[in-house]
C-alpha cells in the first residue's frame, strides 16, 4: 500500500460552455481520510466530486485516484468506477428491481460475481445498514431514509477504496436524517476513505479529518474542524458559518 | 421525369383543393372538439355521455370508413328527403368535398375533444383560484386566464391532429375528391408511370406538413416567450 | 328510407370472413413494425450523425405522408421499375397483401421508433448516474436499466399506435383485399345500404379496439406492479 495520496486533483479548471464551474482546484486525500465539503449553492461542490467518478469532465488539471490517472479513456474511466463508489441525493435506486436485485446487478454485470456469492454479499451490507427484511421489496414501498440506505448499501457492495456522498441527506424529511447519517458515521469509524458534501455541520464536527468550504467554484478554506468552526480565517467562511450555524 | 410536364398546372390545382380541404375542416375540427371538451367538463350527465360515444365511436372507427359512411349515408338520406318533397328526383348527392371535409374533421374532432380536456384540466387551480379571488367574473377569468394558458398545453398535441386533417385529405380522393391523388390517377392512364405520378403526390403532402409542423413550432416558441425561463 | 335489421343480420358474418386477414395484416405489419422501430430508435439515439440523420430523414417522410400514399405507391408504383419486376422479391410485391403488409410496417415503424424514444428520454437522468457510478457499460446501463423503465413509458403510446394500425388496415380495401372494409364495400355495392353496412363494420371495428385496450391496459398494470406502493 503505497503513501500516496488516494486522490490527487492538481489545478483542475471545469466550465459549462462559458461558465467556470470550478477554479484552480487542488486537493489530495489520503487513505482512511473523512473529507467533509460544505458551501453555498452554486459553488461547484457536486461538480467537483462528480469530476472524480467522471458523471462530470474536466477541462484542465489532472485527476489521479490511487495512482491512476482519469482520462478520456474508456478503460481509465471504468477502473476509477471500479474504486469509487457514489450515494445521490435523490437515491436513485432502481425502481423496476427488487432491492435485492439493486444490490446485486452490478456485482454480476461489472464485477462478474456469481449469483450466489452477489446475494450474500448483498444481505450483509443490507444487515450492516439494518434493513435486511427489505429485499424483497420495490424501492417505492421503502421509505426516504430506507431507500438511501439501500443507496449507501448498493454502493458498497461493490467494494470501493473511496466513498462519494452527494448531499446524502438533503433529500430526505428530518426524522429519517439521522437514521442515514448513524450508517455514514459507522462507515467512517471504519476507516473507508469518503468525501461528503453536506450541511449537516454536527456531522463534519464529529467524524470529518478535514472540512473544506468552496465558494463560487474555488476551495477558500481547508482545516481540521475544531479549527474550521471555532476559528475560520477566510471573510467568506466566516460569513457562511454564521449563516447556516444561527439556529 | 418529362412525362410530369404538362401535369403540374393539374397538380398545382389538386394541392389547392388539399389546402382547402384543410381550412374548412380545421374550423370544423376546433369546433367539435371544443364542443365535445365542453361537454366532457360539463355537469351534465347527458351531454358527459354523448361526448364520451362521440369520442369511442369516432376513435375506434377507421377514417375510410367514416368517410364512406358520411359519403354514401348523406346521399341516400338527402335523396330520400328529397323525394318526400319532390318525387321526380332521383338522385340527390353531397359534393365529395364537403362530405368528406365533414367527416375528416368530425373523426380528428374526436381526438381534440380528448386534446381539449386535458388541456383544460391542465390549467393551473392556482391562477384560477388567484383570479377568483382578484374578483374577475368567470368570464374574464375564461378568457384571460384558462384560455391562454390552456392552449399552450393543447399545442404539441393539436399540431399533431393538424397533420391527421392533411394525411386524411389522401383518403377523400377515394370518393372522387380531385385532389392531388386524384390527379396521379389521371395522369397514370396517360403516362404509364405510376411511381413518378405518386411520388410527387407523396412530395405535396409532405411539403403540406412541414409548413404545418413549422408553424407549430413558431407558435410553440411564441407562447413560450413568456412563459419559459420564468423561474 | 328503412333500416333493414336483416341485411345486417346477413352481412355481418360475410364481413367477419375477412377478419383472418385483417388480423394477419395486424399482426405482421405491428410484429415487422416494431422490429424496424427498435432498429431505427437504436439509429436516433445511437449518438453517431450518419445512424441518427438517415434515421430522422426516414421518420421524416413516412410520417409526413399519408399511408394510403405510400401504399398506392409501393402497390402501383414499384412494378414500373423492371429491376423490381425481376428481383426476388417481386413475389411478394406482385401480391396485394404483400405489398400492404410492406407499406404498414414501414409506416408504423416510423411512428412507434418515435414513441419508444419517448420511453427512453422518459427514463430518468439520475437512475443513468448510478448505472455509471457503479460501473455499468453503455450497452448494460441499455439493457438493464433503460429498455425495461422505456418499455412501461411508451406503452399508453404504443397501445394507440397499435389501434391506429387497425384502423389503417382498412385501407388495404383500396388495393384490392377482401379484408371486412373490402367485404363491406362489395356488399354495399350490390345492396346500396350504406348505413346498415358500414354502421355495423364500425360496431366491429370498435369492439375490437375495445379488446385491444383492454389487452394493453393489463400489460400496463402488469409491468406497472413495481409503481405501486402496497406490497
Amino acid at each position: 500500500m503505497s503513501n500516496e495520496p488516494l486522490i490527487q486533483i492538481r489545478d483542475m479548471n471545469k466550465f459549462f460552455g462559458n461558465f467556470q464551474a470550478l477554479k484552480n482546484i487542488n486537493l489530495e486525500v489520503n487513505r482512511g481520510e473523512r473529507i467533509v465539503v460544505c458551501g453555498p449553492s452554486g459553488s461547484g461542490k457536486s461538480t467537483m466530486i462528480r469530476c472524480i467518478n467522471r458523471l462530470e469532465e474536466h477541462n484542465d488539471g489532472h485527476i489521479i485516484i490511487d495512482g491512476k490517472e482519469l482520462t478520456d479513456q474508456i478503460k481509465d474511466i471504468n477502473a476509477v468506477r471500479r474504486e469509487v463508489g457514489m450515494v445521490f441525493q435523490s437515491f436513485n435506486l432502481f425502481p423496476h428491481m427488487k432491492i435485492i436485485k439493486n444490490l446485486t446487478m452490478a456485482q454480476q454485470l461489472v464485477r462478474n460475481i456469481s449469483k450466489t456469492e452477489a446475494r450474500k454479499t448483498a444481505m450483509e451490507y443490507l444487515e450492516k445498514v439494518k434493513i435486511p427484511e427489505q429485499a424483497d421489496k420495490y424501492p417505492i414501498q421503502l421509505s426516504g431514509g430506507q431507500q438511501q440506505r439501500v443507496a449507501i448499501a448498493r454502493a458498497l457492495c461493490m467494494k470501493p477504496e473511496i466513498m462519494l456522498f452527494d448531499e446524502p441527506t438533503s433529500a430526505l424529511d428530518p426524522e429519517m436524517i439521522n437514521e442515514v447519517l448513524e450508517v455514514m458515521v459507522e462507515l467512517a469509524n471504519e476507516g473507508m476513505t469518503m468525501i461528503c458534501v453536506t450541511h449537516e455541520m454536527g456531522f463534519a464536527r464529529s467524524i470529518a479529518d478535514r472540512v473544506i468550504f468552496m465558494d463560487a467554484g474555488e476551495i477558500v478554506e481547508e482545516a481540521v474542524p475544531t479549527e474550521f468552526f471555532d476559528n475560520p480565517k477566510n471573510e467568506r467562511t466566516k460569513e457562511f458559518l454564521s449563516q447556516i450555524l444561527t439556529h | 421525369m418529362d412525362a410530369l410536364i404538362g401535369w403540374w398546372d393539374d397538380y398545382f390545382w389538386g394541392a389547392v383543393i388539399v389546402g382547402k380541404v384543410f381550412l374548412c375542416s380545421l374550423s370544423l375540427m376546433i369546433t367539435f372538439g371544443l364542443l365535445g371538451a365542453m361537454a366532457k367538463l360539463s355537469n351534465s350527465r347527458i351531454a358527459q355521455n354523448l361526448a364520451g360515444i362521440y369520442t369511442v365511436v369516432f376513435r375506434g372507427t377507421p377514417p375510410i370508413l367514416i368517410i364512406l359512411l358520411f359519403y354514401f349515408g348523406s346521399a341516400i338520406t338527402l335523396t330520400a328527403i328529397a323525394q318526400i318533397i319532390d318525387p321526380e328526383i332521383k338522385f340527390v348527392d353531397v359534393p365529395p368535398f364537403w362530405a368528406g371535409t365533414i367527416a375528416i374533421a368530425v373523426l380528428v374532432g374526436s381526438y381534440a375533444t380528448e386534446t381539449f380536456r386535458g388541456a383544460f384540466l391542465g390549467v393551473n387551480p392556482g391562477s384560477i383560484e388567484a383570479a377568483r379571488a382578484l374578483g374577475m367574473s368567470n368570464l374574464q377569468t375564461f378568457i384571460y386566464v384558462r384560455i391562454p394558458e390552456m392552449w399552450r398545453l393543447a399545442l404539441p398535441p393539436f399540431g399533431n391532429h393538424m397533420l391527421s386533417l392533411i394525411k386524411d385529405t389522401a383518403l377523400i380522393s377515394i370518393i372522387g375528391l380531385n385532389e392531388t391523388m386524384f390527379v396521379a390517377k389521371q395522369a397514370i392512364t396517360v403516362t404509364g408511370q405510376p411511381f413518378t405520378m405518386y411520388i410527387v403526390v407523396g412530395a405535396i403532402y409532405l411539403g403540406f406538413s412541414t409548413v404545418v409542423t413549422v408553424v407549430v413550432m413558431g407558435v410553440e416558441k411564441f407562447g413560450e416567450r413568456t412563459t419559459v425561463g420564468a423561474l | 328510407m328503412s333500416f333493414d335489421l336483416s341485411l345486417i343480420v346477413e352481412s355481418v358474418p360475410m364481413m367477419l370472413a375477412g377478419i383472418g386477414i385483417t388480423l394477419k395484416l395486424l399482426v405482421v405489419s405491428g410484429l415487422l413494425g416494431l422490429m424496424l422501430a427498435i432498429c431505427l430508435l437504436l439509429m436516433r439515439i445511437s449518438g453517431k450523425w450518419y445512424l441518427n440523420i438517415p434515421a430522422q430523414i426516414y421518420i421524416y417522410i413516412f410520417r409526413g405522408t399519408p399511408i394510403l400514399v405510400q401504399i398506392f405507391i409501393i402497390y402501383y408504383g414499384l412494378p414500373q421499375f423492371d429491376a423490381i419486376r425481376e428481383s426476388i422479391f417481386w413475389p411478394i410485391l406482385r401480391e396485394p397483401t404483400g405489398c400492404a403488409i410492406l407499406a404498414l410496417t414501414l409506416n408504423t415503424g416510423a411512428y412507434v421508433s418515435e414513441i419508444l424514444r419517448g420511453g427512453v428520454l422518459g427514463v430518468g437522468k439520475g437512475l443513468m448516474e448510478a448505472g455509471s457510478a457503479l460501473g455499468l457499460s453503455s450497452r448494460q446501463k441499455f439493457i438493464y436499466i433503460t429498455a425495461p423503465i422505456a418499455t412501461r413509458l411508451a406503452l399508453p403510446a404504443y397501445s394507440n399506435d397499435v389501434i391506429s394500425l387497425l384502423k389503417s388496415t382498412a385501407l388495404a380495401s383500396t388495393i384490392t383485399i377482401a379484408d371486412m372494409t373490402g367485404i363491406a364495400r362489395t356488399i354495399v355495392a350490390d345492396t346500396y345500404a350504406p348505413y346498415e353496412i358500414y354502421m355495423s363494420l364500425a360496431v366491429i371495428y370498435m369492439i375490437f379496439t375495445f379488446g385491444i385496450q383492454k389487452l394493453f391496459g393489463a400489460i400496463e398494470r402488469y409491468l406497472g406492479r413495481y409503481t405501486k406502493r402496497e406490497g
